[in-house]
C-alpha cells in the first residue's frame, strides 16, 4: 500500500520537479511564477555547420548574417539566415589601398594576416572589427574580408610598457558607432571604456564606474603610513565585461558587480560618457535580486555575473547571466520583462554562455561550453509583451492595453501588464478604474495622477453639497455658541 | 455622565496639552500635585502600539511600502514594549545613580505621557495620507516629523523635570540610558544565546544516554 502511495505520489510529483520553473520578481520582491518569455527553437553547433569549433568567444548579426570568432581555432565563421555555414576564414589577405598605405610607411611584408586568440567582432556599415586579443590589436576588414586597417600601440599611459605597471593593450570587446569611433573593453583596464577614433589614435576613457570610500575608510586610510596603504588590497573601479551599442549611439555597458556597484552592473552610456539607463521598475536592473552569500557548497552563490548585453527595437534589451545561465529581459523603463533560459548540457540547454544577439525577434545565445549556439524565440506570451511595449512606445496606448488584458490572460502576476491597463483607463478619464489597476501595478506615479482626477471629479460633482455642509456646520457652532452664551446670561458684545 | 466625560477629557487630552505647551509648570503639577496618572500613562503606551500596527496597514497607497500581507501585529506590539521597558529601566538605574529624584513609577508615566502627540497627531495624519497626491504628501511628513519632535521635546522635558535636573547633566543621562539600554539588550541576547546552547547539551546528552 505504501509502495503504492510513494509511487502515485512518485508520478504527481516528478514532472514538476523536473521542468524549469520561469519566475518572476513581484513589487515586494517575492519570486512568483512567471509565463515564459522566451523558449528554445534551434541550434547550430560544429556538426551542423561543418566547422571545428573550439572556443567560441562572440558573435555578432549584421546584414541577416551571423559572425562568429573562435579563439582556439582563431577563425572567422559566417552563417547565413538559414543557419548554413557561408565561409570560414582563416587568414585575411591585405586590400590594394592597404597594400599602399604600408609601402608608403616603408613596410615590405605584404603577407597574409591572420589571428590570434580573437574574443570580440563588432560588424557595421564601415567594416568588420576584430579583437584579435593576443597579437595586442584591432583588425579591420571590409567587406570583402581584405584587411584595410589595423590598430595597435594606444597612446595612453596605462599601455607605456615602460612604466612599472603598464600593462599591453589586450582588447576584448568591442562596438563602432555610425561614425567609425570604436569603443573597446580592454583586459585590465580599470579607467572605463576606451574611445579610439576612426583612425586608430586614442581618445579618452568613457563610462567610468566611480569608487566610493565610506566614511570610516577616509578616516582609517589617513591614519595609515605610506607602507600600510600599499599593503591594503588596492580599491579599483570594476571592470567591464561586454559593451553594445545602439541606433543612437549610446552604448550599453554590462560591468561585474562589487560592493561599489552592486546596483548598476547595466548601464547606458550616452555620448558624453554619463550613464543614463532608466531604473523605474520595482528593483533597479542587475539581474537576480536574490541570492545566496556566504560560502555553501550546494547552490551557486553571489550576484549575478552579466557577461554580455544585446538591444532590439523599443528599448527592450537582454542581458546574459553567466554564472547561472539566466536572460534577463528588460523594457527601456528598467521593469522586469521575463527570466529565460536554463543550465544544462543538452541542446537546448547553454552551461556557459559568453555572447547573446538578437536576430530578428530570436535571441541567439553562443555557449562556449557546448559549443553550441543556442536560439530562443518568443513564446505567445512574450510576443504579446514586446508588442504591448512597442506599441506603449508609438504612443497607441488603446493597442497597448488591448495586448495588456491578453498579457493578464496568460500570466494573472504580471504586474507591469496592470499598469498598462491602468494608463489608458487614465486618458480616458475613467479614473476610479485606473485606480485600481495602478494599484494592482503599484505603481504610486500614475496612482496619484489617477486619484488626483478622481477627487478633483468628486469635488466638483458635490461642489454645493460640500461648501453647503460647510456653512451649516459652521453657523450652526456659532449659533450654538450665542445661544448657550445668552442661556448663561451673558451678552455676545461685550466680555465680562 | 457628563463630569466622567469631563475628567477623561481632562486626563487625556487637556492636561497631556498643557504639559506639552508649558513643561516646567505641567511636570511641577505633574511630579509635586500627582496629577499625572500611571493608567493615562498606560493607555497611551497601547494607543501607540496600536497606532504602529494601524500606521502599517493603512498609510496611503502612495507612501506605503510594507506588504500588507507580512503584517505582523504581535511583533509590532512587543517591538513598543520593549522598547518602553528598555528605557524606563535604563533611564531608572542611570539615574538613581546620578541622584535623580524621579522613582520609577514617574519615570514610566513621563514615557507614556510623552507619546501623548505622537497619537494625537498620528492617528489623523494616517487617514490624511489616504487622501493626498504624490506632491502633497509633504503635509504627511511635515506632521509627522512635528509629531516626532514633539514627543522627544516631551520625553527630555519629563525627564530634566522629574530628576531635577540640568540642561547638560539630561543630557548626559540620555546618552548614559543609551548606554544602559544596549548594554540590557546584549545581554538578553548573551542569555538567550547561553540558554539555547545550554538546552541543545542537555537534549545531546540525552540523546547519548537514551541510545545507549
Amino acid at each position: 500500500m505504501i509502495k503504492l502511495f510513494t509511487l502515485a505520489s512518485l508520478l504527481v510529483t516528478m514532472p514538476v520537479s523536473f521542468i524549469s520553473v520561469n519566475y518572476n520578481y513581484s513589487y515586494y520582491g517575492e519570486t512568483i511564477h512567471s509565463a515564459p518569455g522566451m523558449t528554445f527553437a534551434a541550434y547550430i553547433n560544429a556538426q551542423s555547420l561543418g566547422v571545428t569549433l573550439t572556443s567560441p568567444e562572440d558573435l555578432v548579426v549584421y546584414d541577416e548574417e551571423i559572425y562568429l570568432v573562435d579563439s582556439n581555432t582563431n577563425n572567422l565563421i559566417v552563417i547565413d539566415n538559414g543557419f548554413n555555414l557561408v565561409k570560414e576564414y582563416v587568414s585575411f589577405s591585405l586590400s590594394t589601398e592597404y597594400q599602399d598605405y604600408l609601402t608608403d610607411q616603408g613596410v615590405v611584408d605584404f603577407s597574409d594576416i591572420s589571428l590570434d586568440s580573437p574574443h570580440g567582432i563588432d560588424v557595421n556599415d564601415s567594416g568588420i572589427y576584430i579583437c584579435d586579443t593576443s597579437n595586442f590589436r584591432i583588425v579591420k576588414l571590409n567587406h570583402d574580408f581584405e584587411v584595410i586597417a589595423t590598430f595597435q600601440d594606444m597612446d595612453d599611459k596605462t599601455f607605456d610598457l615602460e612604466l612599472d605597471d603598464g600593462i599591453e593593450f589586450e582588447p576584448m570587446k568591442i562596438t563602432v558607432d555610425a561614425s567609425e569611433r570604436m569603443y573597446v573593453v580592454a583586459k585590465g583596464v580599470y579607467e572605463g571604456i576606451m574611445e579610439i577614433n576612426y583612425d586608430g589614435d586614442f581618445n579618452r576613457f568613457t563610462g567610468v564606474n566611480p569608487i566610493v570610500l565610506t566614511p570610516f575608510e577616509i578616516f582609517s586610510r589617513s591614519l595609515m603610513t605610506e607602507e600600510q596603504i600599499a599593503q591594503l588590497q588596492l580599491f579599483l573601479p570594476t571592470e567591464y565585461t561586454n559593451v553594445s551599442i545602439n541606433e543612437k549611439s549610446f552604448i550599453y555597458a554590462t560591468s561585474k558587480t562589487s560592493e561599489n556597484n552592486a546596483d548598476n552592473p547595466i548601464q547606458l552610456i550616452n555620448p558624453k560618457g554619463v550613464d543614463v539607463i532608466t531604473r523605474n521598475g520595482y528593483f533597479p536592473p542587475k539581474g537576480d535580486i536574490h541570492y545566496v552569500i556566504g560560502s555553501n557548497n550546494y547552490v551557486i552563490e553571489g550576484p549575478s555575473e552579466l557577461v554580455d548585453i544585446s538591444s532590439t527595437d523599443h528599448g527592450i534589451y537582454t542581458v546574459l547571466d553567466q554564472k547561472r545561465s539566466r536572460l534577463f529581459t528588460y523594457d527601456s523603463e528598467g521593469n522586469l520583462l521575463y527570466i529565460n533560459g536554463d543550465e544544462g548540457s543538452q541542446s537546448d540547454k547553454f552551461s556557459e554562455g559568453v555572447a547573446i544577439e538578437y536576430f530578428n525577434d530570436d535571441l541567439l545565445i553562443l555557449d562556449r561550453g557546448t559549443k553550441t549556439i543556442v536560439v530562443y524565440q518568443l513564446t505567445e506570451f512574450g510576443a504579446y509583451v514586446n508588442q504591448a511595449i512597442s506599441y506603449h512606445d508609438e504612443g497607441k496606448f488603446e493597442e497597448a492595453a488591448l495586448i495588456w488584458e491578453e498579457v493578464v490572460k496568460i500570466n494573472s502576476n504580471y504586474e507591469i501588464a496592470f499598469n498598462g491597463i491602468g494608463k489608458l483607463l487614465l486618458r480616458q478619464e475613467n479614473y476610479k478604474e485606473a485606480m485600481e489597476y495602478f494599484k494592482l501595478g503599484h505603481d504610486t506615479y500614475y496612482y496619484s495622477k489617477a486619484f488626483k482626477g478622481y477627487r478633483n471629479d468628486i469635488i466638483k460633482n458635490n461642489f454645493g453639497l460640500i461648501i453647503g455642509s460647510m456653512v451649516v456646520v459652521a453657523g450652526g457652532l456659532m449659533g450654538y455658541k450665542v445661544y448657550s452664551t445668552y442661556k448663561k446670561g451673558g451678552s455676545i458684545l461685550y466680555e465680562d | 455622565m457628563k463630569t466622567k466625560l469631563k475628567t477623561i477629557y481632562n486626563d487625556y487630552v487637556k492636561f497631556p496639552k498643557y504639559i506639552l505647551f508649558h513643561p516646567f509648570d505641567g511636570f511641577e503639577e505633574f511630579k509635586r500635585y500627582k496629577k499625572g496618572k500611571l493608567i493615562v500613562a498606560i493607555v497611551f503606551i497601547i494607543l501607540f502600539a496600536f497606532f504602529r500596527v494601524f500606521q502599517y496597514q493603512y498609510t496611503g497607497f502612495i507612501i506605503n511600502e510594507n506588504n500588507p500581507l507580512m503584517l505582523n501585529s504581535l511583533q509590532e506590539i512587543f517591538s513598543v514594549l520593549l522598547l518602553v521597558v528598555l528605557f524606563s529601566v535604563g533611564n531608572w538605574s542611570v539615574t538613581t545613580l546620578m541622584e535623580g529624584k524621579g522613582s520609577y513609577k514617574e519615570i514610566l508615566m513621563v514615557t507614556g505621557y510623552a507619546l501623548f502627540p505622537m497619537i494625537i497627531m498620528g492617528f489623523p495624519s494616517v487617514i490624511i495620507s489616504n487622501f493626498l497626491t504624490l506632491e502633497e504628501i509633504a503635509f504627511y511628513n511635515l506632521l509627522m516629523y512635528m509629531a516626532v519632535i514633539a514627543t522627544g521635546w516631551m520625553l527630555f522635558m519629563g525627564i530634566l523635570n522629574i530628576h531635577q535636573y540640568g540642561l547638560f547633566k539630561t543630557l548626559i543621562a540620555f546618552i548614559a540610558t543609551l548606554v544602559a539600554m544596549s548594554i540590557m539588550m546584549f545581554l538578553g541576547l548573551l542569555f538567550f544565546d547561553l540558554i539555547q546552547q545550554f538546552i541543545s547539551f542537555i537534549a545531546a546528552i540525552y540523546e547519548e544516554i537514551s541510545l545507549r
